[in-house]
């Protein structure tokens, strides 16, 4: 600690030597003056200490502490009692920080007078940069990317052969790989467009809604139970099926969104769009005999906000909840303005003993082919309560049958600031309207001061962060990281983007086609950005913010799921309809609640992993093995770890091992040599032909598992008997079980659930 | 080069380097980057956070006995012999206040005293008060700390357990053992760094977990606890197929090694390089679980310690045992979870039977640990997520009571290196309704446990959504008073 001051003069020395890149107070100064700062002299006043501020240009500029050597003091003191921050707040200001601080004061601590915070200020269309490398680029985000690229003395990658490409972008747009056939397709194909007719062909599958569905809901908090307690059962499948179907028929996210937001006040409203809601829906809800209900219907209203804040504005509203936002200019008043938009729902606090909570209304049996009468708006019946024992108060439970939606309250509840956020602690002073910050953008006088005038608001064209923060999350799905990394956050805290200007670029772009979902996600997989070999190493880069090479990630759990069945040929390709329960561990649920899982036979044992049952507090554990979201409050990011429960997973679960021996009879029924069976078997699963050594070795292996299953028959039989499909017969059990466990090393290599 | 450039580039390789090493046996990349977050004075720790811990810990790791459902206080510890004249009077609204009883009982149109009927005797050195159904954790209070003045804010179980694991009633915050793991790393390269059990004992039912309750939270997924499962493998899928003999999963690896290594020579991914690593931790583990859960290789008289449960996966003492053995192979974090306590009805029964299910095992786990010389570097915490209602719930007579639940007071124990065996903290009012004296929330018991492993719960931060996060939120302070 004693040293940092010397350890801050030597890193402003490296840092004089880029006085060729000046500072920007944006980009450079107020991130660590938010970070280090804030919390005692920033946006919350009631922490502000010394009524200093330094968030706001005015307050900080009259202090003076920039030019009568206040600040400068603070930050080179070696006092305890004077150096800020203060050696016992436990923030850390890195060395390189403060002697950027001090650089910045030196220089004259520019401050701009328009300091707006970037992600605040509406996105401008930026012209395309000039590059020198005019060959390389398919459409204008490389010309943005390579910029970059140039202004660092970097290259591009060359393009990724076809089948690694083929390979990429079947995952990233259907979630599952290519097959044989397809890739033979893709590679006799010649013609200049040929990788543009393959996109169009995913873009159209139906296996497209299906996965682009996945982030959705994980960002929804889509479950098929409560999540609280003991975690009862609900209905939503039927508002899976609406997202799957909505992606698949590209409604303009515009719609998408307002569908979801305020399907039930649109002029044109019909049952769809009432199902559409269902999003505002998917939060927890407490079923706990004793809970206090006025307590959770804050909590559901809360979870609505915020959810809305991550997913669409990019910003931790949450934090106002108790008080001021401690580093973006959102006070709790703020907060409270919002809430008001969803605090009139005609809802219960506490959910029913199971099965659905009002507001909810009735599926027709022909869901999802509703005739003309069945696709009309229903009006959903009121809350109606009943006290059970003693003293809970409970609603009326929606059957099977039914799926929860939003309706508006005849008489508008009221809304009050809560103090800490309590449901006990309203502010009874101020009676709050619905209402926007003003910060995040005008609100236009003839939208209605309901969820639907939110939702204009939202998709306003203007607005600052609806469409970046839309497309960053694009961009999120296909290179892993998205060009602001804090794909959550786009406050003051939040990280700024690696390139600004194409992220800005891409907002305009997708306002500018009428924000056609599809028409994007072709434009990012067309780039040549997209399309470049992932194979080139860069120490100096080791994430790839820079995109000097293309995308080489993990899948996704359910892509792993999906993967194995689907080589194997056991899956089920079903689309939509109730959530299903494969294997699970025994005991899975009764070890740790009073429910009991009651495993699904036949068919329903191979459905894409999308669907699932989704106990939300014991969500599958394969799933969660693979870093998927928990799905109890909104998540837009997850992180992909590697452990050795991955390896186990792989290796021994119930679905894997069977997919092996599934795979397996298919290499049996290749009427070729082992070899030929090995090498098809490769290609299908990793999407390229082994290697001669590569073959050879797996080879060898088939011979070697192949002597020893003739010699010890019981443990073929053993094995063919993993899962719950019956083996072929008329196949050698030696023979098939030699193969699944060739099959099983190849399933489990680290390529085979690689996006190359 | 320019600045921003350079910010990225250095995030990413700080970011490339946690990921690396840290965690849950990343330890051949560990090995390969010279491991070189292992400082001198913790050169067998794997992972961890440097400079970390903050200051010389007290204990290496820690045993949470958590007694889910809220157990209730004034019938095990804290004893109020004044109030049995008291029997069925109403407690007064000055003492109990309406606002915070749960809807469950708000209703009832009389909120009787119902005082314990259960027998208590002073014991040990220290003349600690302690019921009869705990006979054995009785001969060891001058080990103990007794917390009596425990309190929360959450009534309901769902949040307040979750309050007590993660901080916050919030979902989605790491746990405990997400956040010792985080900061300290683990001490065994064959076992992962946290470890949770769960255990079902004769009561009826018991209130229900969640995963969420040993999650990573916003932590990378590593962090997690991994769950002992009570049926099937002990680690989920742990064990090979059947019919896959250990010789033909050992000729799979060396392909699959040989395979991906060749894989990450055309990628220089050092993810690839993990992922290698962890095929071969996870063939470790194959082998280490097996002989760690081999209970039946502890010795007669220590078997007979723990009592009848012992041998049966998915007990309590089971569970027990198995956390000395975890203790023993370095596992920092282990948490055990034991359902049944939440007693609406016939309270003292269910009292009695609970203690039956835990008693003598948690006592064998303290004499144990303590046997081995390991319960001077052994913290361990025993207590649920509130206490109960000294109002009865349902009808009172004069053997038996309900009681409901109860936030503003309850018990906890805390035995092991650097705590005060033989004291009693802090204390209740006449009717075990409020705090009188030296109120200990849920915060600061987290502080307390983090500050006895060394770890000042201020600066064990996680950035999440642009926000520094903590165990303790912006809450808690560490008891010094219940420390040495």
């Amino acid at each position: 600690m004693k040293h940092w001051p010397y350890i801050g003069i030597f890193l402003l020395a490296r840092f004089s030597c880029l006085a060729a890149a000046p500072l920007d107070y944006g980009r450079d100064i107020r991130p660590i003056l938010s970070d280090a700062c804030y919390d005692c002299h920033g946006p919350d006043a009631k922490a502000r200490k010394a009524k200093l501020r330094l968030d706001d240009r005015s307050a900080a500029l009259e202090s003076g502490v920039f030019d009568d050597g206040e600040m400068h003091k603070r930050l080179t003191s070696t006092d305890p009692d004077l150096q800020m921050p203060p050696p016992d707040f436990n923030r850390v200001l890195r060395p390189a920080n403060r002697a950027k601080l001090l650089q910045w004061l030196k220089t004259g601590a520019d401050w701009p007078e328009d300091d707006r915070h970037w992600a605040f200020v509406s996105p401008k269309r930026p012209a395309l940069p000039k590059v020198k490398n005019t060959a390389w680029g398919h459409n204008p985000i490389d010309a943005f990317v390579l910029a970059r690229l140039e202004a660092t003395q970097r290259q591009p990658s060359p393009s990724a052969d076809k089948a690694t490409l083929l390979r990429r972008v079947s995952f990233d747009l259907t979630g599952l790989p290519p097959t044989i056939a397809d890739l033979d397709a893709f590679l006799k194909d010649t013609s200049t467009d040929a990788y543009e007719k393959a996109v169009d062909r995913l873009l159209a599958s139906p296996r497209y809604g299906e996965h682009m569905a996945l982030g959705w809901m994980e960002a929804s908090r889509y479950a098929d139970t409560d999540g609280y307690q003991n975690d009862r059962l609900r209905y939503m499948w039927v508002w899976r099926d609406w997202l799957i179907k909505a992606l698949n028929d590209n409604v303009p996210f515009d719609r998408f969104v307002t569908e979801q937001m305020a399907g039930d006040l649109l002029p044109d409203r019909n049952f769809f769009t009432q199902v559409a809601t269902g999003f505002n829906r998917n939060h927890r809800i407490n079923s706990e005999g004793g809970s206090i209900p006025d307590e959770w219907i804050v909590e559901y209203v809360a979870d609505r906000v915020e959810t809305m804040g991550t997913m669409f504005l990019g910003l931790t509203l949450t934090c106002s909840r108790c008080h001021d936002h401690k580093y973006d200019p959102i006070a709790q008043k703020d907060f409270y303005r919002l809430f008001a938009f969803f605090n009139n729902i005609d809802e219960a606090g506490l959910g029913p003993n199971n099965g659905n909570s009002p507001p909810f209304i009735k599926v027709p049996k022909s869901w999802p082919d509703l005739t003309e009468s069945e696709s009309e708006f229903v009006t959903p019946d009121p809350v109606k309560i009943k006290v059970v024992q003693t003293s809970v108060p409970r609603p009326q439970p929606g059957a099977p049958d039914t799926v929860m939606v939003l309706h508006e309250l005849a008489q508008p509840r009221p809304t009050y600031l809560l103090n800490r956020g309590m449901y006990d602690q309203p502010d009874k002073t101020e009676k709050l309207q619905p209402a926007t910050p003003s910060v995040l953008g005008a609100w236009d006088a003839k939208w209605p001061r309901t969820r639907l005038g939110l939702a204009q608001w939202l998709m306003d064209p203007a607005h600052p962060l609806t469409a970046r923060v839309t497309v960053n999350r694009m961009w999120q799905h296909y290179f892993g990281l998205g060009l602001v990394k804090t794909s959550e956050n786009f406050g003051v805290q939040g990280e700024h983007p690696s390139h600004p200007a194409l992220l800005d670029w891409l907002a305009t772009e997708f306002i500018r086609r009428e924000w056609n979902q599809k028409a994007m996600h072709k434009l990012i997989v067309t780039s040549a950005t997209y399309r470049q070999a992932s194979a080139v190493p860069d120490e100096r880069d080791p994430e790839n913010r820079l995109l000097a090479r293309g995308p080489r990630k993990r899948l996704t759990p359910y892509a792993i799921r999906d993967a194995a069945l689907f080589t194997s040929g056991l899956m089920n390709g079903q689309i939509g309809g109730p959530s299903v329960k494969p294997y699970m561990p025994p005991g899975i649920w009764r070890s740790i609640s009073n429910a009991s899982y009651k495993q699904d036979k036949g068919d329903k044992l191979y459905r894409r992993g999308m669907y699932t049952y989704w106990r939300r507090t014991v969500p599958p554990p394969t799933m969660m093995t693979f870093n998927a979201a928990a799905r109890e409050v909104c998540t837009v990011r997850t992180d992909l770890t590697t452990t050795p429960l991955q390896a186990l997973t792989l290796m021994n679960n119930k679905t894997f091992v069977e997919a092996a021996r599934f795979l397996a009879e298919r290499m049996l029924r290749q009427d070729a040599a082992p070899r030929e069976r090995i090498a098809w078997a490769f290609r299908t699963v990793v999407s390229r032909p082994p290697t001669a050594g590569e073959l050879k070795l797996l080879e060898a292996d088939l011979a070697f598992y192949e002597k020893d299953f003739v010699a010890q028959p019981d443990g073929a039989a053993k094995l063919l008997k993993v899962g719950e499909k019956p083996a072929d017969a008329q196949l050698s059990p030696t023979n098939l079980a030699a193969y699944a466990l060739v099959a099983n090393t190849i399933l489990n290599l680290d390529e085979a659930i690689t996006q190359n | 080069m320019d600045p921003l450039n350079e910010i990225l580039t250095q995030q990413s390789r700080r970011t490339f380097l946690e990921r690396g090493t840290l965690g849950l046996g990343a330890m051949a990349l560990g090995s390969l980057l010279n491991a070189r977050n292992v400082t001198t004075e913790h050169r067998n720790r794997i992972g961890g956070l440097q400079g970390l811990p903050h200051f010389a810990p007290k204990v290496k790791r820690v045993i949470y006995l958590f007694q889910s459902g809220g157990p209730a206080q004034m019938d095990l510890f804290d004893y109020k012999p004044h109030l049995a004249a008291r029997h069925g009077e109403e407690v007064p609204e000055s003492i109990y206040p309406a606002e915070r009883k749960t809807t469950m009982t708000a209703g009832q149109k009389s909120f009787p005293c119902a005082p314990s009927t259960l027998n208590f005797a002073r014991h040990g050195q220290s003349g600690t008060w302690v019921s009869e159904p705990q006979q054995h954790v009785a001969k060891l209070v001058d080990d103990l700390c007794v917390i009596k003045s425990m309190h929360t804010e959450a009534i309901n179980h769902d949040p307040a357990a979750t309050l007590f694991q993660t901080g916050s009633v919030i979902p989605g915050r790491p746990s405990l053992g997400a956040w010792v793991s985080y900061g300290l790393g683990s001490e065994n390269a064959n076992l992962p760094a946290f470890v949770a059990m769960t255990s079902n004992g004769r009561a009826k039912a018991g209130q229900p977990l969640y995963d969420r309750l040993w999650s990573a939270g916003f932590l990378p997924g590593r962090f997690q606890g991994v769950k002992f499962r009570g049926q099937g493998d002990p680690i989920l899928d742990l064990y090979n197929p059947a019919g896959v003999t250990r010789t033909q999963r050992r000729r799979m690896l060396d392909a699959l090694n040989q395979l991906n290594r060749e894989q990450a020579g055309r990628f220089s991914d050092p993810a690839i390089a993990t992922r290698i690593a962890q095929y071969e931790l996870a063939f470790r583990m194959q082998m280490s679980v097996p002989d760690l859960i081999d209970v039946k290789s502890e010795p007669q008289h220590i078997r007979e310690m723990y009592g009848p449960d012992v041998a049966t996966p998915g007990r309590y003492a089971y569970n027990c045992l198995l956390a000395r053995r975890l203790a023993e192979r370095g596992v920092r974090f282990i948490q055990l979870y034991h359902r049944g306590w939440d007693a609406h009805g016939n309270t003292p029964k269910q009292v009695g039977v609970q203690c039956g299910d835990t008693d003598q095992p948690t006592a064998a786990l303290l004499r144990d640990l303590k046997q081995r010389g390991m319960l001077d570097d052994t913290l361990v915490v025993w207590g649920g997520e509130f206490g109960r209602t000294i109002y009865c719930q349902g009808k009172l007579t004069k053997t038996t009571y309900g009681r409901d639940h109860h936030p503003n007071c309850f018990t906890y124990w805390l035995a092991g290196g650097g705590v005060r065996g033989g004291i009693t903290y802090g204390e209740t009012d006449d009717y075990s309704v409020n705090v009188a004296e030296n109120p200990v929330h849920v915060h600061d018991l987290q502080a307390t446990i983090l500050h006895q492993l060394g770890i000042d719960h201020e600066r064990l931060t996680y950035r999440h959504q642009g926000r520094h996060f903590r165990l303790t939120d912006v809450f808690g302070k560490v008891v010094k008073d219940v420390l040495t």
